[in-house]
């Protein structure tokens, strides 16, 4: 990868270099694509490790390797990929992927309720039993199923932790893991595993001069966010050092919502977050926003409770977008989107994600194209 | 779809500004000599995405392989694999969910050298038990590791690596057979030199 540097330094001197007409590569990222070559037995070690947990019986490696053309290796490899998310190890699998994307699992006191466990159970639920992936962020019931590992089965259960429900949005074992001040953590757990993006989630076409080291880039108008100008006890709108409403202007429309969950994930109806400020006074809505400024997804996607939350997250093309991006990384090995800014551009990806829209947000049905896809098999 | 301006992140002010479309940079808070480092180590994103990375394999999935290929991970001896393996989760950069921490998918140095103990601990264990294994079986056939003249076997070696063991990995072997100073020695450091190599990554 040394050349890189050299790539870079060049391209930004040159014109755009122009496909030629009959389509061939363009450069030398181009060429090692073109390079790559199909090779099933690699791929079936691979997808065996991710599907199962485990590696290929020699059998299974046999069947594909001892194929006797490309196109009976590649039959034998496509049977054994779907055999693999139909067996029993493969629900295993996803309890311990959903672990990961949602960074909760492995309840540490059994002397309380398993509720660190229940959100990914709820998600693998979801993946293995092939609903949709949206069902994450609207199920109104059941999303905090047990699992018998035994009998490899789930069995639905409510959270009664109060209020209405909300696929994960409203899950107990989440605002206990990621309870903090004003409900921000809650708020930064939703945008990174649910849109793969760190804050700032939105960016203006133009920044906006706000007297400050450097513009204001939100989409929301900038005073549409609390400060202590405007009635908040907390300046969001503070352009001292950092520009705290490129952030925020989404965060404050969003965090009341979570704000009524305490440290053990019980609703309230009062907001029952701490607010970081001598005294400990209590959270009020103007902390978060001005008078008559409503509740939002994002800016121009207004909500006014949990549930139109999940609807407006589930109607964001980029929601679908992440989980196929999520998906994509680990069945390439990739590191964590967020964390690990493993990016994965839309062109990449643009077959899975019309099919998984498609075909009903199904992320079992994704998986299966995924690790039958030409780039899966190719190294 | 954002653009960056590559012009603006090296400071070249001697030739007009040129925009590069980069599909996966939206704008979000990405810091742009991360990126660029990143892109220097591997490729953009268009052509990193599209190829398979050397994720480290996940501490469960190690355990699984262990055991399915002879090692006894309820073993009690320290210097044992199993008792190796179960003590090393740390070490394997497993989760700790309680503080909100996924697993590792990079494998570092330390992850590196402690699967290669393992590895190696492991090799007695598993020349000897592989073949019993039902997931080294076909047809009811047990495949052997070495045959009785301490010749790698290709059947064994795939199954210890889960894919075909091909010429030059039997040549690997082989040769670190003949070197060794007994032929056992030998062994135990082929399957732990061939069990490492094929498992650094997942």
């Amino acid at each position: 990868m040394k050349a890189a540097p050299l790539f870079l330094l060049v391209a930004a001197c040159m014109p755009d270099p122009q496909p030629p007409p009959n389509g061939t590569p363009t450069d030398e990222w181009d060429d090692k694509l073109a390079e790559r070559e199909v090779d099933y037995s690699s791929a079936l070690r691979i997808a065996a490790l991710r599907l199962t947990g485990e590696l290929p019986t020699l059998t299974d490696i046999e069947s594909v390797y001892l194929a006797p053309d490309e196109a009976s290796k590649r039959t034998a490899y496509m049977e054994l990929v779907r055999r693999y998310i139909d067996s029993p190890k493969y629900v295993r699998q996803m309890v311990a992927l959903a672990k990961d994307v949602l960074r909760m699992g492995d309840n540490p006191d059994p002397q309380r309720p398993p509720e660190l466990d229940s959100a990914p159970l709820f998600m693998a639920q979801v993946i293995t039993e092939n609903r949709s992936y949206l069902d994450l962020l609207t199920a109104t019931s059941g999303t905090c199923p047990t699992y018998d590992a035994t009998t490899n089965k789930f069995t639905a259960g409510d959270c009664n932790n109060g209020g209405t429900t909300t696929g994960l949005l409203t899950h107990p074992g989440m605002h206990e893991h990621f309870f903090g001040n004003l409900a921000f953590r809650r708020v930064r757990w939703v945008q990174e595993t649910f849109a793969c993006t760190a804050f700032p989630a939105e960016i203006a076409e133009a920044p906006i001069d706000v007297q400050g080291a450097t513009p204001y880039t939100g989409k929301f108008p900038f005073t549409s966010i609390a400060g202590t100008a405007n009635g908040g006890k907390v300046n969001f709108l503070s352009t001292d050092s950092v520009i705290c409403a490129n952030c925020h202007s989404n965060m404050n429309h969003i965090a009341p919502l979570f704000a009524h969950y305490d440290q053990g994930g019980t609703y309230s109806a009062n907001f029952v977050v701490p607010l970081p400020l001598p005294g400990e006074p209590a959270v009020a809505m103007s902390d978060y926003l001005p008078t008559g400024e409503g509740m939002a997804w994002r800016f121009g996607v207004p909500v006014t409770d949990m549930a139109s939350l999940g609807r407006a997250m589930a109607a964001d093309k980029y929601i679908a977008e992440c989980a196929i991006d999520r998906l994509w990384n680990w069945a390439m090995g990739k590191a964590d989107i967020v964390d690990g800014g493993a990016k994965v551009p839309t062109a990449t990806i643009e077959a899975e994600i019309i099919a998984f829209q498609a075909g009903g947000y199904k992320l079992r049905d994704a998986m299966y194209r995924v690790f039958t896809s030409d780039d899966f098999v190719k190294f | 779809m954002k653009t960056i301006t590559i012009i603006s992140l090296l400071g070249l002010a001697a030739c007009a500004a040129t925009d590069i479309e980069d599909p996966a940079f939206e704008g979000h808070g990405a810091n742009p000599w991360t990126e660029l480092e990143r892109e220097q180590r591997e490729g953009p994103p268009r052509y990193a995405s599209r190829i398979h990375s050397c994720t480290k394999m996940r501490v469960a999935t190690l355990g699984n392989l262990l055991a399915s290929r002879g090692v006894d991970l309820a073993a009690q001896d320290d210097l044992a694999a199993g008792k190796i393996f179960s003590a090393s989760a740390v070490a394997l950069g497993g989760p700790k969910y309680v503080d909100r921490i996924r697993e590792t998918t990079e494998l570092g140095i330390a992850t590196a050298s402690k699967l290669f103990d393992i590895y190696v601990q492991a090799a007695p264990e598993m020349i000897a038990k592989l073949p019993t294994s039902p997931d080294c079986m076909k047809n009811g056939t047990p495949a052997q590791l070495f045959d009785n003249n301490n010749h790698c076997v290709a059947s064994g070696f795939s199954c210890l690596m889960g894919m075909p063991a091909s010429p030059e990995h039997l040549a690997i072997c082989n040769e670190t057979v003949k070197r060794a100073n007994t032929p056992d020695e030998g062994k135990r450091l082929a399957v732990a030199v061939l069990a490492a190599a094929a498992h650094t990554c997942e």
